[in-house]
């Protein structure tokens, strides 16, 4: 009976979910589907990426009725009067040497911390400031992140960098504006993830999601959540709004495997270490270690710390749940149940929904010996390299130097680059700068390197700078992008209360434009964040002088003040002021006696 | 009420107090100075002796009860309660006259607040805690002008409160318990009560009565035979009594003390006791009441607590890395690069290369830095740590151990995800001139056509480790090199933190400079101190880890010696723990010190305790400069007059600063000679440059003074001119310098002691046989002139370099080679000071020395 009853009221609800999820999913326009990409890296990492998308359609979102789209967060929509929304949270950085091209070409992720870009409609600039202060304060509560920091100072208003992914009608276009925040010290964390696995419609219960474990995504190399919301409106069909929700993640396979219990990577017993037995000095005890892509066996479980517990029953049943990108000579192992459907580089599994899903990579065999790209799927190449780092040393100024490499030996790749820095980094914009590396002075202006530079400059206290340069890097060439900026001095209110660890800046963003835009392409073909900078500022020792200027200043002032006032006060002779002291005494006596003497007189 | 009249500060208003004060006040100051110097000795215990201590109260003793308060505990105890005693004591007596200040001081005021002292802390508290001092009258009386204060103005207004005015002593009382440590609360309460109860009046009877001491005081005429006394009888003598006047030949006042010819001849004994002061001052850090133990100062970083992992079969890589190092023995620097790039790579980890190229000295140093940067998952580039193993260390060894444990510790390393920071990797051919190019270009400060930039980089550096394991087998402690370029220190919580892990952790021994063997003693800990200084003051580069410490990293070089138990996975967990406490750090290293002296692995001075043995060295030099300046504003006749007159004449002379000024600046515009010849000839011609340098550095002064007699002749006043400027500037470079490199100053300015008591040679016997015919003298004059340029050449700075050359068995070309390497690489200065401060400083001395100022020959009286 006990173990019948889930299954009745199994039963029983699938009864009254699924008739309507049938009709929506014939309209094809109401759907929900989940996808867990997984794919081998070199140097032993994974890549999981998480994929959920549903979507309502406009007049129902308009009229309140919520079915797939979570309920909390459109109400924060509608109420915000936001069009389309992007909100990333990430941790750690893509290593594009080694992993090449980024998961959904860079689309889906952003910069360490927290980055929110939104169009909202609003008619003037204080009707957006305004709706995007509701906006970040509604999503700060939502997501438990510190989005309420993103004020005046840390909004930009981009130019070139970013378009709309969705459809919009024209007539509301001109009345859209885009905002972009960003928060890159925020420490992404589970009390991000709770919420963001609370919008699915399976709230992580089932399918996929059942995957997603704090430990594990946030020990990840990587990590990368992002929430995607955007008008679509199919050719003939009703507009849908659509919510996309993607995580990406780069487990390292080695790490991941190690018990929860025990994650201590002590050194592996002399026996188990894999050894490069050629080497003439192998032995026993003298091991040259040939582990570096080692690791590539591994199960679902032994990554994710559990196995599927089946799949979302809401979710789309034609799209497979889990897809696996290795090479086809690559052995795979399933529980019984799951179907493989096989296409190039890439095996998708269906499982029924009720069980459980294992996969299992045994290590590659002998035959995949010739080389270490046999098991696994080469990398792909970025169009481009983007790397940024400080320059100079000191607390009065600096640099910022870009270093942007084109690995294409064919193709020019142009992109725009884009800052919002902090206003107490004063840029010298007459500083900046492109070359090519190799060539000592700037490139010849017939082929200019930087095409178009949009730039605001900061106000204090009130707004960041924001930097947009439009650039074109030719084939197989390196570029510095380099200015210098100074540093302000910040009042002593403005420092945070935490320990000084520096301020930090913001990634810039590249988006690499899409040659064909003009035509049937897509605004942006690949997206690059580069890391976030720590700018250290000059910064008193708070608590010293603090200490020491309260402890001095109060013995100073009780003991010199009190000391000092009896010091050099003047008095009076006694004989001007009031009678006291020894003449009152005496004068009081002497009365006494001469009373009583006056007594004894007068008795006499 | 009426405003007090705040008298502004001035030294002839104290010097007039001072001198005013009364009779009875000026015996107990004496009192107490005489209590006090007694108390130096051991023999007699007078702190023993008179201190109230309330079990030792008896009829036999109650004495204690009068002579506690002219006791104390030390000088500035005593100091203190002076300060505040005096001037209350002084309006006290000057308002009840001395007999009654003596009868009540001896007396009642003193007896009351003892006895009741005792009463309470004895029987009440049941304590026995001495107390001695004379805050206790300071508390009365302040009791007792605070009623008075209450009497005329009884409140004082804070915002709305009217707060009575008497309460201000109770205020003090317990600032001076919070503030003052071992200050007795009681004690000075019991005398806060009392004062109280006489500035009330309750206990005036217990002052002997008027007409008595008006007796007394007529009978012995004690008003005009005792000096400063104050008589009872205000009515006669006026309210303060009779007080001396300002008419009198022995009242002296500031101006008077201008005049005095004897101040002129003080400073030459001020210039010695500052010098005096400053060594015996270095020698007193040693000692346990000088120096501190360290501490941690930083809490994050919590050195030792983290238990360490790397050993077992890590152990067999890093065999294997170590023959694959051995097989690129003899290899060259690109070789060595190719080869090890690739295991570095197999580890996951960034790697890059950088080419730097130096000339120094005719000689180019070249090479190639190989480095590697392992991304910390999770985290972003913004902070990085350094890991550094030179293929050469110092001396020149193979860091043989050193490389292969650099590269399992990046293995074992990458294994973890906790890193907060980047760890890089740097592997460098030599130990100076490789790190410096790395560091440089990571900063960008570096010159692109010798030091190419970094391809990669990561984020702000935090902190850096060097290994230097050229040792073979099994160790037993680990030697922390610290001394950065120019004397320059990492932040002492760095090498504390090695410290804790080695020695508290891991249960190893701790060395610092070179001190092998060390007992914590005296002797032990003053040479390690010594060596120390020795080392920062040369600010040449001694490892890996000094071209990090001008960025602000903190870095230490760590070397295993001995011969122990420990073995490379013992170092290893070392240099594990370390960057486990460094990845722990919120916030750059600040907290604990950047001037420091290490005596002891666990003991050091901070800057403020030694920098003034420096500075006082440095102050001789400008205190014998402000003399000479003012002497050559006074006649000549004035100083040199047979008939000593009591006061110098008013009058002064017009200095002739021309010529004066001239010779300074040709001598600090003549160095920049040996410094560019020394930094930039070759090699093979140091030798045989630095000895033509020293010939001509000692013919220099004679010639350079026989011309200048011969041009110019200057006066005497124009010699005295010269040592003033020179020594003036001498003082100012070397003060400013003792806060950047204080060993550095501390030598020069030893150095260049006797700068400050030469005068010009013919001067000095002309003053005493000034009489007699100065002809026959010449002959003895002339010899004497050899003797003292013999003698200044003992000091000129070649000399100094030779005989420390001697001293250490070193050859001087090696040593210009190196200051001309730093100075190329490393950016040292000391040859700045060496040639630019300390070295015209000394040939403007010789000048003088040498000096035959015009006039002495024809007689000096004019």
């Amino acid at each position: 009976m006990r173990q019948l009853c889930p299954a009745l009221l199994l039963s029983l609800l699938s009864l009254c979910v699924f008739p309507p999820c049938a009709a929506a999913s014939a309209s094809a326009a109401a759907d929900y589907h989940e996808q867990l990409v997984l794919r081998p890296l070199p140097l032993s990492a994974l890549l999981a990426s998480f994929n959920f998308r549903s979507n309502t359609t406009v007049s129902e979102f308009e009229s309140g009725n919520f079915r797939f789209f979570p309920r909390s967060l459109g109400q924060i929509l509608q109420h915000a009067g936001t069009r389309e929304l992007h909100l990333r949270f990430s941790l750690g950085r893509w290593d594009a040497e080694s992993w090449g091209s980024r998961p959904w070409d860079g689309a889906r992720e952003g910069g360490t911390g927290v980055e929110l870009w939104a169009w909202l409609d609003a008619d003037t600039d204080q009707e957006a400031d305004h709706k995007w202060l509701t906006l970040t304060n509604a999503l700060s509560g939502l997501f438990c992140a510190s989005l309420n920091f993103i004020d005046g100072t840390r909004t930009t208003r981009p130019v070139m960098s970013f378009e709309p992914e969705g459809d919009h009608p024209n007539t509301s276009a001109h009345s859209m504006q885009l905002l972009y925040g960003v928060l890159p010290h925020e420490v992404v964390c589970t009390e991000n993830l709770t919420p963001f696995l609370k919008l699915l419609p399976c709230k992580g219960k089932a399918g996929i999601a059942t995957l997603l474990d704090g430990h594990k995504l946030f020990d990840a190399s990587f990590q990368s959540m992002a929430i995607d919301i955007r008008p679509v409106c199919p050719p003939g069909g009703e507009c849908v709004l659509q919510i996309e929700q993607t995580i990406d993640m780069v487990l390292d396979i080695d790490r991941s495997k190690r018990p929860r219990d025990n994650p201590i990577p002590r050194s592996l017993g002399g026996h188990e270490l894999l050894c490069d037995t050629s080497k003439p000095y192998h032995s026993h005890d003298t091991c040259f270690p040939a582990d570096q892509d080692a690791n590539q066996d591994w199960s679902l479980s032994q990554i994710f710390g559990k196995s599927m517990k089946g799949t979302c029953p809401l979710a789309d049943p034609t799209v497979p749940p889990v897809c696996l990108q290795v090479p086809e000579s690559r052995a795979v192992y399933t529980i019984d149940g799951a179907v493989e459907i096989k296409s190039r580089d890439s095996r998708c599994f269906q499982i029924s929904p009720e069980s459980d899903l294992e996969l299992l990579l045994p290590p590659p065999g002998d035959e995949a010996q010739d080389g270490a790209a046999a098991d696994i799927l080469p990398p792909g190449t970025p169009p481009l390299y983007a790397e940024r780092s400080f320059t100079g040393y000191g607390q009065e100024r600096g640099g910022v130097q870009t270093i942007l490499r084109n690995p294409s030996p064919d193709t020019e790749v142009e992109f725009v680059y884009m800052e919002s820095l902090p206003w107490f980094m004063r840029i010298y914009l007459h500083t900046m700068e492109a070359r090519i590396a190799g060539h000592p002075a700037p490139s010849p202006d017939n082929h200019p390197l930087i095409q178009q530079v949009y730039y605001r400059p900061a106000l204090d206290r009130a707004r960041g700078t924001q930097l947009e340069v439009r650039m074109r890097i030719p084939p197989a060439a390196t570029v510095f992008l380099t200015y210098d900026f100074e540093k302000s001095i910040l009042r002593y209110t403005e420092y945070p209360p935490d320990a000084n660890r520096g301020f930090d800046v913001a990634a810039a963003v590249i988006t690499i434009l899409d040659p064909q835009r003009n035509g049937s392409g897509r605004f942006a073909a690949y997206t690059i964040r580069t890391t976030s900078l720590l700018c250290s500022l000059p910064t008193p020792d708070f608590s010293m002088p603090y200490n020491v200027i309260i402890f001095t200043s109060t013995a100073v002032a009780l003991a010199f003040g009190g000391m000092f006032n009896i010091m050099v006060r003047r008095f009076v002779a006694a004989d001007e002021g009031s009678e006291g002291g020894l003449g009152a005494l005496r004068g009081k006596l002497l009365g006494r006696l001469g009373a009583v003497a006056g007594r004894f007189k007068g008795n006499q | 009420m009426r405003l007090p009249n705040i008298p502004g500060f001035s030294l002839p208003k104290l010097e007039s107090y001072i001198s005013r004060l009364p009779l009875f006040t000026r015996a107990m100051l004496a009192a107490m100075v005489v209590f006090q110097v007694v108390g130096l000795q051991h023999s007699f215990d007078v702190r023993a002796w008179g201190a109230l201590i309330p079990d030792e109260i008896g009829f036999q003793t109650l004495y204690r009860t009068n002579t506690f308060p002219l006791i104390h505990l030390n000088a500035f105890h005593l100091v203190l309660n002076l300060l505040t005693v005096i001037p209350l004591l002084e309006r006290f007596e000057s308002e009840y006259g001395t007999l009654t200040s003596l009868a009540l001081f001896f007396g009642p005021l003193t007896t009351i607040p003892a006895l009741l002292y005792v009463g309470v802390e004895k029987h009440i508290l049941g304590a026995n805690t001495p107390v001695m001092g004379a805050s206790i009258w300071a508390f009365l009386l302040f009791g007792a002008e605070a009623i008075r204060t209450y009497r005329t103005n009884p409140y004082f207004v804070i915002s709305t409160y009217n707060i009575p005015t008497w309460t201000s002593p109770l205020a003090l009382l317990l600032c001076m318990a919070a503030l003052v440590p071992s200050s007795s609360f009681l004690g000075h309460l019991v005398g806060l009560v009392v004062g109280y109860i006489w500035g009330l009046g309750y206990i005036k009877f217990l002052a002997p009565p008027e007409k008595a001491l008006r007796w007394v005081e007529g009978k012995l005429k004690l008003p005009a035979r005792l000096p400063y006394f104050v008589s009872v009888d205000q009515k006669t003598y006026g309210r303060f009594g009779v007080l001396p006047t300002s008419t009198g030949p022995s009242s002296a006042s500031a101006l008077h003390l201008r005049r005095d010819p004897r101040i002129l001849k003080l400073p030459p004994y001020l210039s010695l006791l500052c010098i005096v002061v400053g060594v015996v001052w270095l020698f007193l850090l040693p000692f346990d009441d000088y120096s501190r133990r360290t501490y941690i100062s930083e809490n994050a970083l919590l050195p030792g607590q983290v238990h360490t992992y790397f050993s077992g079969s890590d152990q067999h890589v890093f065999r294997a890395y170590k023959h694959e190092l051995h097989a690129l023995a003899g290899k060259s620097n690109i070789e060595f690069n190719d080869k090890l790039e690739p295991i570095v790579k197999g580890l996951g980890l960034k790697t890059a290369r950088q080419n730097f190229t130096y000339h120094a000295a005719g000689h180019t140093l070249e090479g190639e830095n190989l480095y590697a940067i392992l991304q910390a998952p999770r985290s972003d580039a913004t902070e990085a740590i350094v890991l550094v193993a030179a293929r050469e260390n110092v001396r020149n060894e193979v860091n043989i151990n050193g490389i292969p444990l650099a590269l399992t510790l990046l293995r074992y390393f990458k294994r973890w995800s906790l890193w907060s920071k980047d760890i890089i990797l740097v592997l460098t051919p030599d130990s100076i001139a490789g790190p410096q190019a790395w560091v440089d270009a990571y900063h960008d400060a570096h010159d692109t056509y010798r030091v190419a930039s970094l391809p990669i980089k990561s984020g702000a550096l935090q902190g850096a480790i060097a290994i230097d394991y050229a040792q073979e087998g099994r160790f037993e402690s680990v030697h922390i090199v610290y001394d950065g370029v120019n004397g320059q220190l990492p932040n002492l919580d760095l090498i504390n933190s090695v410290v804790n892990i080695a020695g508290g952790q891991m249960g190893m021994g701790v060395a610092i400079q070179e001190m092998w063997q060390h007992d914590n003693k005296y002797p032990d800990r003053l040479r390690t101190m010594l060596r120390g200084m020795l080392k920062q003051g040369l600010g040449l580069a001694s490892g890996p880890h000094s071209s990090f410490i001008p960025y602000h990293v903190d870095a230490v070089t760590l070397r295993p010696f001995g011969d122990g138990w420990q073995d490379e996975m013992a170092m290893g967990r070392v240099i594990e723990g370390t960057f486990r406490s460094l990845n722990n750090l919120l916030e750059h290293l600040h907290q604990s010190f950047f001037f420091y002296l290490l005596m002891q692995r666990e003991r050091f001075v901070s800057i403020g305790t030694y920098l003034p043995s420096a500075m006082l060295v440095a102050a001789n030099f400008t205190i014998m400069a402000i003399a000479l300046w003012i002497k050559s504003g006074h006649p000549e006749g004035a100083t040199t007059g047979a008939d000593k007159p009591k006061r110098l004449s008013t009058q002064t002379v017009e200095r002739d600063l021309f010529l004066p000024l001239g010779v300074v600046t040709l001598c600090q515009s003549l160095s920049v000679i040996p410094l560019y010849l020394f930094n930039h000839a070759p090699d093979n011609t140091l030798t045989p440059l630095f000895a033509v340098f020293t010939a001509l550095n000692t013919l220099l002064p004679p010639l350079l003074s026989h011309h200048l007699t011969a041009a110019a002749a200057p006066t005497e006043q124009q010699y005295h001119l010269i040592k003033s400027f020179s020594l003036l500037l001498l003082g100012m470079f070397l003060s400013t310098l003792a806060t950047l490199n204080f060993p550095l100053s501390l030598l020069i300015g030893l150095v260049s002691i006797p700068l400050t008591f030469l005068r010009p040679l013919s001067l000095a016997p002309s003053s005493s046989s000034s009489s007699s015919p100065s002809s026959s003298s010449s002959s003895s004059l002339m010899r004497r002139r050899l003797l003292a340029a013999a003698a200044m050449a003992a000091v000129s700075p070649p000399a100094v370099l030779l005989a420390g050359c001697a001293l250490w068995g070193v050859g001087v070309g090696d040593v210009l080679r190196a200051a001309a390497v730093a100075w190329h690489v490393c950016g040292t200065w000391t040859q700045v000071v060496v040639w630019c401060v300390w070295w015209p400083a000394w040939l403007a001395g010789s000048v003088v020395l040498l000096g035959r100022p015009r006039g002495m020959g024809t007689g000096a009286g004019k």
